[in-house]
């Protein structure tokens, strides 16, 4: 996925809030466990955002570079393009 | 109890009424005993209930759901109650205006089921002619906001056309294919002569989808439940008894599995009498096989009794008469031979339809 993509979720996916603060993917049949950084990115996605603004408010959030938030998120939205889980 | 189970997913199944017959139903044969279903108002307690208990999904089947007349509401129910919801239908009653009400009303996937891949042999398996109207169900949910699963299940009537099956989903644009190998409880039990797969249907099967899972990558997932009789190892069933995933049969019994009332050594609870919290946490029927304390050997000193708990009580009663010893389909049963006979015993019997 590029960072000028707008990425949205695919058709019957939704994050979920624990009782106990964590974030869960919900997805058809399953239900996949975030890590923080990948919570907070999926937090964002509404298919008004590029996927560059996501990782950039990430990588302030987290306190880390731009690159390295980069690597982790650009390869976590490949794999749900993957599954039909982003689109 | 252990404070950290927490059930995931509750099985809603809100009658087991039918308008088809297929011979490859799970469901129980004394389908007249479940006559006495749960009122609307039952069913969203129910879904209260498995929501506090931590549930994160509820699944809408049967017998076929779409007969009752609240689907709509008890799908607004669930979500309102934050909880993932999935509708397992035969698709016959899916038209425009209750898909509408379904997706209006929060539901967020749909599994379709289909006999067969062409018309006149889905129609011979389903006991009534509906193949063509589940195309036009699957066209219709596919232009929705909702995610579709198209499910086949397949047995020696029709592992044959495995490879038409993925061809028909990938024409009509399905993202999600599930082919299930049948399992046998329920009808499929008694049918399992006339069900019963070769085993050069099962490994061409297992040929077909590998090679379509390389070449449909990125457009197409499919799912592969393999038959419980050809493996060495047996299924983790419901990921363990009572570990996972609560079943209310349509006149209110809790469950750990969907073809548990067949064990008549255990006594189910209703929800009509009891909290299913508290059946969860506490009844008999839950404990009895929960974790691992309750293994015989060759599970209890066995490194993968964690991994498969032990396989499927249902079936370890079914063949052996006994819920409580290791699942026959395990190749260190000692009644590991019975699997075996069955496996042979592809006889040329006509299978029964389903009825009540
Ligand atoms: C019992 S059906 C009820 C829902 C609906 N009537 C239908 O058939 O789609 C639930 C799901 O289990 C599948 N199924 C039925 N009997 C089965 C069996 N013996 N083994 C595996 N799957 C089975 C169906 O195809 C369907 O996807
Ligand atoms: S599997 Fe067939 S007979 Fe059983 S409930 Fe579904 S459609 Fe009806
Ligand atoms: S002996 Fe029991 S635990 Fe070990 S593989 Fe067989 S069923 Fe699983």
């Amino acid at each position: 996925m590029k960072p000028t993509a707008y990425p949205r979720f695919g058709k019957g996916v939704k994050l979920r809030h624990e009782g106990n603060g964590s974030i869960m993917l919900l997805i058809p049949e399953g239900a996949l466990v975030l890590n923080a950084s990948a919570a907070a990115a999926l937090e964002l996605v509404d298919g008004t955002r590029p996927l560059a603004e996501i990782i950039a408010a990430v990588a302030e959030q987290f306190d880390v570079t731009a690159d390295r938030a980069g690597e982790d998120l650009s390869e976590l939205f490949e794999r749900l393009e993957q599954r039909g889980l982003v689109q | 109890m252990n404070a950290q189970l927490r059930p995931l997913s509750l099985l809603c199944e809100l009658t087991y009424r039918c308008n088809l017959q297929c011979p490859y139903c799970y469901n129980p044969l004394d389908l007249r005993a479940y006559r006495d279903e749960l009122t609307t108002g039952q069913w969203s307690s129910v879904l209260q209930a498995a929501a506090d208990l931590g549930v994160i999904q509820a699944h809408f089947s049967g017998g076929e759901p779409t007969l009752r007349p609240d689907l709509v509401a008890l799908v607004e129910a669930a979500a309102a109650c934050g909880l993932y919801t999935n509708l397992i239908t035969q698709g016959t009653f899916l038209d425009d205006e209750l898909l509408d009400r379904l997706v209006d009303g929060g539901l967020n996937h749909v599994q379709i089921s289909i006999q067969a891949p062409q018309a006149p042999l889905a129609d011979r398996i389903a006991g009534a002619i509906v193949h063509d109207k589940k195309a036009d169900a699957l066209r219709r949910v596919l232009t929705r906001d909702v995610a579709l699963t198209l499910n086949c299940v397949l047995h020696r009537l029709n592992h044959d056309s495995i490879e038409e099956v993925i061809d028909y989903a990938q024409r009509l644009g399905i993202r999600r294919l599930e082919l299930a190998n049948v399992q046998f409880y329920g009808w499929a039990y008694r049918n399992r002569g006339a069900l019963m797969p070769t085993l050069e249907q099962v490994r061409h099967g297992e040929d077909v989808v590998a090679a379509a899972r390389e070449r449909l990558r990125g457009s197409m997932e499919i799912v592969y439940v393999l038959p419980d009789y050809f493996g060495d190892f047996p299924k983790p069933c419901m990921n363990g008894w009572g570990r996972q995933f609560i079943t209310v049969t349509p006149n209110g019994y809790a469950l750990p599995c969907p073809a548990a009332a067949g064990i008549t050594t255990l006594a189910f609870e209703n929800v009509r009498d009891r909290a299913l919290g508290e059946i969860w946490c506490d009844s008999a029927s839950f404990v009895r096989y929960r974790g691992t304390d309750w293994m015989p050997e060759p599970c209890r000193s066995c490194e993968r009794r964690e991994l498969d708990w032990g396989g499927c009580r249902c079936q370890a009663y079914l063949i052996t008469g006994d819920p409580g010893v290791t699942d026959p389909a395990c190749s260190l049963s000692p009644d590991h031979a019975a699997i075996a006979s069955l496996r042979e015993e592809t006889s040329g019997a006509e299978p029964v339809y389903r009825r009540a």
